[in-house]
């Protein structure tokens, strides 16, 4: 065939074209088509050929190129002309569109070549997985192989090759029968980066579910030791809070919002396809503070994320809406978060060393009072109660009472909480593979320590591996992946920022001259300086976690475009805790009376996952049909238990269970969760213009009553690449893109706890058993109808990009209402139990706006600078709740009000008159001892909004990036003290509550100073009150990280392939107006998240 | 190939066929726990549930209202024979002393909450145990009459500190929930009717914990109910609701029942197991006799938060001179100039041997000596006066005071009440709320609470409805059908 052989040629040239051509830049509205190819000449060099009759003088054309390849000029240029072209050589030859007989028609179409060829990436490494088709009506379509070849059988000899692959840019080429290799050019566009969803993965550009993706260079910039802390501001409609500055810190996850007002609101954790805790279980060290666990995780702390290595993962997608969820079905309510660790690529083996060391402290300070403004408070404490002299006995007043130097000043925030901690990671990894066969094994080691005084460190060590093996024949796949995680947490069992921000400054010296603890004994052997803070340090709290994370992917290729995966994983978390309690905590008058106790935890979550999944890939129409089919198998096992001993003879065996006289069990566990499932998607996308996503899921879970285990989910999610639409390319050229998509579906909650419907009977703790006998008592009031909870999510988004994608608008609205809640339902003690854990009517609805506006402000060769601004306006609220006064939560959630309002006294201010604080009460009357029922101030409590700015600046060999983020909020203040002139071992107070009434008539902000307990009442009404929540909002600079790629010259000289030097710094500056000590943790006496600075070298080999 | 994708699908298939099936997502009880059904229809569990109830008691705080046994501090802080130390930190207990509770402060929650917590497993004993097939008949009897006792035991105590209350006899939530309160009379007809079927049913030896063999005679664990504990609490009963000739009789049954029960030496009342105990609690926690004792018995740095409480200068003034009971149960310590006067009837506070070291006292929840003081004072009612002063006479003696019968031996009948009384405060003070309750049964609580309340600081003043306790403002929201505590 003539034709045929002709157009071959073209597109052979136009490969070798695209790839040796010189560029085009051009800009012309309605001009001749003789001066457009006179421009192109110039530009390129190419000469052009063709018949003056075809091409008429006044031919008229528009054309808008910019460093295009002279084909894309050419096509721009003849776009609407019956006009084609050739290319040969430096030739190009313009002639008219010959019309093909009708015989040529028909021979064509019966004309059918197989077609093979390679499809490969800029560097020329096969791309397996790409899928290459036949364009138009019911094309044929393959996937290329583990070297990126392909075979397609019986394809058009005129047809058009569409080769497409996740993070490429799509290409489409005439069919031949020897392609060679096809190169697609890698993507730069953020809509083209891979983002995994639930069994698959998708991009930005093709979703239709809300999805935001997280990569290793930026988890990679943070020195942070739980990788949701390096997603903070940085995700919008994700809010993460820091429960404290330790390590291993409890870190609270919210996805859109609370769905929940009882039960687990957290995301559904998946790292690599295996479900993972979203909290771990109790018995951890209680100030690492909580995850914001409620119900029955209330009493969890610390997090689960702790234990993953962040240099082991590749990327986080955070999943929101329910087109993307509601394929996880009962457990994705609160969302999901998508953990896919790093994998082996082909090529050379590569070695890599990442090594960092920096300082951390914690960045804040309070304004307290000093010894004289201390000092003058409590002897004006005393005066006002009508007390004359100070009580003498050790409890006593010791401060005054002459026990204690009273010319002492000490900054306890300094000398408790004011040390400098250390930071170390270190990994190293090794990876390589080829064609069929690809590794990756990793270590890690990360030690950070404590700001207290003593000795404390959070240990990991960490190994991660992958490997991944395809048959000869490309059918069968396997892949391994696996990570382990040993952590030794050692910490006291107390926090002592409470004492660093209230511990009398005139209070003694910690420790005595000869080193031993200073309890500064009185004249007749009395301790003073019961509340030491030295004492509490020699409780050692010990936790040691292992974590194995594993997964096991099988896939075989049973047609082409049908697949068989089954998903195999393995997840157990075990720790185990020893926390001391020796005698050298107690004050020596006490010591006879008390002895050595540890206990001694352990904690195991075993789960196993199987998922069998069948894919089935095919064009359909006009489009192309992707359908998954699967099902769930998983069971988890929890055993654990408590155990007290005492009676150790000495400190030193403290940690051996056997050197104890006395050991009793305080609590065991051992529980099953059983899940099953069956899923299902479809996925249907006409010519990247219309996409409908419909996902389901039949769920059965043990948690619920033998009348309500299954049920069903599902959601249905359509998207509209308009920027695809002709009408819109041709007319709105500086749009790039722009897309519509909206999702409407249901989710479900099952996070109530194990056993829940059955009426049990649980040992009772005792060290001696009465009797001898072990002894029983009912659990609580058990109901067998409970049921799921259920989320309905409604998501509409919008995406554009304009100038080619340099500017990308992302915005979301969503809305959803969780029904059928489960939650305590109170009920009067009169029942045996204060509570019943029930289905409820009322409703929570959450909405918000998301918006992400990225741009590349600056690109060129030197230099690049790009921002991202991301915002989240959200907002929960209660509706439909008949019954609110009898649900557990009725003191706390106000119907028609966010779930976070809370009920408030209205202060106003001191009384003149009587020094004390006073209020509103129900009737609008001024009272200083308001009742209950006065509380008549509402508040919202939540963040009004929050979100991040990212900049990434690229300078030569250097990069910097930064991240501001922001909360607005509001937070009870450090204002008004504690009870401002009492002492109990403690009682400094803020600078804040100097300005106090003194005397009738005194208009002040702060009520008289009192000695004793008689004002508690007064304190206590103030913190009900709306005067301490005050404006905790802050703009924080989260994470800098600023690299020097070190010059190649030096690099080659060094053996080395790369070579880069960073520093980096995390939480280095707070703008707040908050009085507290952190407005993160809303608090003055938990730790704050630290300032870490850290100095690292990046290598590769 | 074929072969294989054939072989994949069927193996698809069958796993999502089984999928569904609800045999993946049944659980079985936690090996943790037991199911309710299984608890009372075995021996060992049935009566581990039952002895949860004196598990939980002998376990309750002195500091912290809750379980009963707190009455002994914290009633007494009510009353007036203990202070509260105001440095102790304990804002709870601060509010009982002051008597100043109200509906709004939680912690008018704790006897109610806690007592009614312990009736929800009486009551499901009352329900599972008398279908229960497997077990022991005579093991069925006894908790059956453990259960009757206890349930009567909880009321006699809510009745008392709260006046009219719920009368809750199933476990039934639904009815619980929106429950009335009863009258004072319907809960005491309760109790006596709870009373006489325990007494028909208990054992009247102390049973071991098998439920079903006593002990040898004389050396007995006194520590579970027997059909001498419901007589005894019966006798209080009738006392309290003025049915004279049947307190008589009942305290009668037990004092004449003297190979079982004698009045001992003031040093071994409180002692484990001795002849005046009727019944006792063993203790539980190691190392530690009493929690009395912890509370109670000040150690030399003076009071502080484990020990807020001391005697009051009330109290301690209100013996007679030449009472032994003031030398043998009052220990006094000087901190830093201050003489503080404390309880001492439990004197084993920590036993400096070490964890190992034998338990030598149980807090004692009924004596016998209070069975003469009951009899006594019905006596009086049925005009036995000569067997009312010899019945006081009895606790005279042994507290080393002259008898009436000897200094006083025309005493009239008001008068002779009142000595009764008196020696009951100091005969029982820091007891399970004796003096609280008896101030309030005998209508003497107003002439001297209005003198004593102001003294305990804050500037308030004593109000008649103060005698009882309110109940929480939850409580109230959460059963529409519950009305306050008059006057709260």
């Amino acid at each position: 065939m003539r034709l045929t052989t002709v157009i071959l040629i073209a597109s052979l040239m136009q490969v070798s074209a695209a790839t040796f051509g010189q560029r085009v830049t051009l800009n012309k509205t309605n001009a001749s088509l003789f001066s457009v190819l006179k421009d192109i000449r110039k530009q390129t060099g190419y000469g052009f050929y063709y018949d003056p009759a075809t091409i008429s003088q006044n031919q008229k054309v528009s054309i808008s190129v910019a460093d295009a390849t002279v084909e894309e000029a050419l096509l721009s240029a003849l776009k609407g002309l019956n006009l084609v072209y050739e290319i040969d050589g430096k030739i190009v030859t313009i002639k008219a569109k010959e019309k093909p007989s009708f015989l040529e028609n028909v021979i064509a179409g019966f004309q059918e070549i197989d077609v093979s060829g390679r499809v490969v990436d800029a560097d020329g490494r096969g791309l397996p997985g790409a899928s290459v088709s036949v364009k138009g009506k019911g094309g044929k379509a393959v996937s290329t192989g583990a070297n990126g070849s392909f075979y397609l059988k019986g394809v058009d000899e005129d047809a058009v090759l569409v080769i497409s692959f996740i993070g490429y840019v799509s290409k489409e080429i005439k069919a031949a029968k020897g392609l060679g290799d096809i190169v697609l050019e890698q993507s730069l566009s953020k809509l083209d980066e891979v983002q995994v969803i639930a069994y698959g993965t998708t991009t930005q550009r093709l979703s239709t579910g809300n999805v935001t993706t997280i990569k290793a260079d930026v988890i990679e910039k943070q020195p942070v030791n739980n990788p949701l802390l390096a997603l903070q501001g940085r995700v919008p409609g994700l809010f993460i809070e820091q429960a404290t500055g330790f390590a291993g810190t409890g870190v609270k996850v919210r996805i859109q919002g609370q769905n929940s007002l009882n039960n687990g609101s957290d995301p559904l954790y998946v790292i690599d396809g295996v479900p993972y805790l979203s909290q771990l279980l109790p018995g951890g060290n209680a100030i690492l503070g909580s995850s914001g666990g409620t119900g029955l995780e209330a009493s969890s702390v610390g997090n689960p994320l702790s234990f993953i290595n962040p240099s082991d993962i590749e990327s986080i997608d955070v999943l929101k809406d329910a087109d993307a969820t509601a394929i996880y079905g009962s457990r994705a309510a609160g969302g999901a978060i998508l953990i896919t660790t790093k994998k082996g690529k082909t090529g050379d083996t590569r070695v890599n060393f990442n090594l960092q060391s920096g300082w951390a402290k914690v960045p804040n300070k309070l304004d307290l009072m000093n010894s004289q403004q201390y000092l003058e408070m409590r002897r004006e404490a005393f005066r006002n109660d009508g007390i004359i002299g100070f009580d003498q006995s050790s409890y006593g007043d010791n401060d005054l009472n002459g026990n204690w130097d009273n010319s002492r000043y000490t900054d306890w925030q300094k000398e408790l909480i004011g040390k400098t901690a250390g930071y170390q990671d270190m990994n190293a990894s090794v990876s390589g593979g080829n064609e069929r066969t690809s590794f990756l094994i990793g270590a890690g080691y990360h030690r950070e320590t404590n700001v207290f005084p003593g000795d404390f460190s959070d240990r990991k060590s960490s190994v991660h591996f992958n490997i991944q093996n395809t048959s000869v024949n490309q059918k069968f796949k396997i892949q391994f992946s696996g990570g382990y995680l040993y952590d030794k947490n050692q910490l006291p069992n107390k926090d002592l920022t409470r004492e660093a921000t209230t511990l009398a400054p005139v209070s003694p010296a910690l420790y005595k001259s000869d080193g031993s603890i200073n309890w500064q004994l009185d004249a007749t052997g009395g301790t003073t300086f019961g509340a030491n803070p030295i004492g509490y340090m020699y409780n050692l709290f010990t936790n040691t976690t292992d974590n194995l994370t594993s997964n096991l992917m099988l896939s075989y290729q049973l047609l082409s475009g049908l697949d068989l995966t089954s998903s195999f994983g393995y997840n157990a978390i075990n720790s185990s805790t020893i926390d001391k309690v020796p005698l050298l905590s107690f004050a020596p008058e006490a010591t006879p009376y008390m002895v050595r106790t540890t206990n001694f935890g352990k904690n195991g979550s075993n789960s196993w996952l199987i998922e069998p999944q069948l894919t089935y890939v095919s064009s359909v129409w006009k489009g192309r049909l992707e359908i998954l089919l699967g099902a769930t198998l998983q069971q988890n096992r929890v055993i654990g238990s408590q155990i007290a001993a005492a009676g150790f003879s000495n400190d030193l065996v403290m940690g051996d269970i056997l050197s104890a006289t006395n050991i009793y069990a305080g609590s065991s566990t051992n529980s099953i969760y059983k899940y099953n499932a069956l899923f299902g998607r479809i996925n249907y996308n006409i010519q990247d213009k219309y996409i409908l996503n419909f996902t389901g899921r039949r769920d059965g879970s043990s948690r619920f009553g033998p009348r309500s285990q299954f049920h069903n989910f599902a959601a249905l999610g359509a998207a509209w690449i308009f920027s695809n639409e002709g009408v819109i390319k041709d007319n709105l050229k500086f749009l790039s893109f722009g897309k519509l998509r909206g999702s409407y579906g249901t989710t479900g909650n099952d996070q109530i706890g194990e056993y829940q419907f059955l009426s049990l009977f649980d040992p009772t703790t005792q060290q001696i058993p009465y009797q001898g006998i072990p002894v029983y008592q009912p659990k609580r009031l058990s109901n067998p109808n409970l049921e799921w909870e259920e989320t309905r999510k409604l998501q509409l988004g919008l995406d554009l990009g304009f100038i080619k994608d340099r500017i990308l608008l992302n915005a979301n609205y969503y809305v959803s209402r969780s029904s059928n809640q489960l939650s305590g339902y109170s009920l009067p003690l009169t029942t045996g139990f204060g509570v019943i854990t029930k289905n409820q009517s009322y409703k929570l609805e959450n909405s918000g706006w998301e918006l992400t506006l990225s741009s590349t402000n600056i690109q060129s060769s030197n230099f690049n600078w790009k921002t991202s601004v991301n915002l989240t306006i959200p907002k929960t609220l209660l509706v439909d709740y008949p019954d609110i006064v009898k649900s557990s939560s009725a003191s706390t959630a106000i119907i028609g009000f966010p779930l976070s309002a809370a009920r408030l006294f209205h202060f106003l201010g001191v009384n003149p008159a009587t020094g004390l604080y006073e209020f509103t009460d129900k009737n609008g009357n001024p009272t200083t001892t308001p009742a209950y029922d006065d509380k008549t101030v509402i508040k919202d409590l939540a963040p009004k909004f929050y979100g991040g700015i990212q900049n990434a600046i690229n300078y030569r060999s250097f990069q910097l990036d930064f991240l501001f983020s922001f909360v607005e909020q509001i937070g009870p203040n450090n204002f008004y003290g504690y009870n401002p002139g009492n002492f109990v071992g403690y009682g400094n107070q803020p600078t804040s509550v100097i300005n106090r009434w003194q005397k009738p008539g005194d208009i002040v902000s702060i009520k008289k100073y009192t000695s004793g307990y008689d004002l508690y009442q007064s304190q206590g009404n103030i913190e009900g009150s709306d005067a301490v929540w005050s404006d905790a909002s802050y703009v924080r600079l989260k994470n800098v990280s600023f690299s020097w790629q070190l010059p190649t010259e030096w690099i080659r000289k060094a053996h080395l392939q790369s070579c880069n030097l960073f520093l980096q710094g995390q939480n280095l500056w707070t703008i707040t107006s908050y009085s507290g000590l952190d407005p993160e943790t809303k608090s003055s006496y938990t730790l704050p998240p630290l300032r870490i600075v850290t100095l690292g070298l990046k290598i590769g080999l | 190939m074929k072969n294989i994708s054939v072989i994949g699908l069927n193996l698809l298939l069958v796993l999502l066929a089984v999928c569904s099936c609800k045999k993946l997502v049944e659980v079985d009880s936690p090996e943790t726990s037991i199911s309710s059904k299984t608890a009372f229809n075995n021996d060992a569990t049935a009566i581990g549930a039952i002895t949860s109830l004196y598990t939980n008691l002998t376990n309750g705080s002195l500091t912290d209202p809750g379980e009963l046994i707190g009455l002994s501090s914290i009633a007494s802080l009510s009353a007036d024979d203990l202070d509260y130390y105001p440095l102790a930190g304990n804002p709870s207990l601060g509010l009982y002393y002051q008597n100043a509770l109200t509906t709004a402060n939680p912690y008018g929650t704790g006897f109610w909450g806690r007592s009614y917590e312990r009736i929800y497993l009486v009551n499901m004993a009352l329900e599972e145990i008398p279908p229960a097939k497997d077990l022991n008949p005579k093991v069925k009897q006894q908790l059956l009459g453990e259960a009757s006792f206890m349930r009567a035991f909880y009321y006699f105590y809510l009745v008392n500190l709260y006046g009219d209350v719920p009368l809750v006899l199933t476990t039934d939530y639904n009815t619980n929930a929106l429950i009335n309160k009863s009258p004072k009379e319907n809960v005491y007809t309760q109790i006596i009717s709870d009373l006489t079927e325990a007494e028909n049913l208990l054992s009247d030896k102390y049973l071991k914990a098998d439920g079903l063999t006593s002990y040898p005679d004389g050396n007995e664990e006194r520590i579970r109910p027997t059909k001498w504990a419901a007589a005894a609490l019966m006798a209080r009963t009738y006392l309290y609701t003025g049915q004279w000739t049947d307190a008589d009789r009942a305290a009668t049954s037990i004092l004449s029942n003297t190979t079982q029960y004698q009045l001992t030496d003031l040093n071994q009342v409180f002692l484990k197991n001795n002849m005046e105990a009727i019944w006792q609690l063993q203790p539980v926690s190691f190392g530690y006799n009493t929690s009395d004792a912890r509370v109670f018995i000040i150690p030399d740095v003076g009071p502080g938060p484990d020990n807020p409480v001391f005697l009051s200068g009330n109290l301690w003034n209100f013996f007679e001179p030449g009472d032994h009971r003031k030398t043998s149960w009052l220990g006094s310590v000087i901190s830093n100039g201050i003489t503080y006067h404390y309880p001492f009837k439990y004197k084993v506070r920590y036993d400096p041997a070490g964890q190992s070291a034998p338990v030598t006292e149980y807090n004692t929840v009924m004596r016998l000596a209070e069975q003469y003081l009951i009899r006594a004072e019905a006596r009086v009612h049925l005009g036995n006066r000569l067997g009312a002063i010899s019945d006081l006479d009895k606790i005279r003696e042994r507290a080393g005071l002259k008898l009436i019968k000897d200094i006083n031996p025309n005493i009239g009948e008001q008068e002779l009440i009142a000595a009764i009384l008196k020696e009951k405060r100091a005969e029982l003070f820091t007891e399970w709320g004796h003096r609280w309750l008896d101030l309030k049964r005998t209508g003497k609580i107003d002439e001297v609470m209005t003198i004593i309340t102001p003294k305990k600081g804050g500037g308030l003043t004593w109000k008649s409805y103060q005698q009882y306790y309110p109940i929480s403002i939850n409580e109230l929201k959460f059963n529409p059908n519950l009305s306050p505590t008059p006057g709260y």
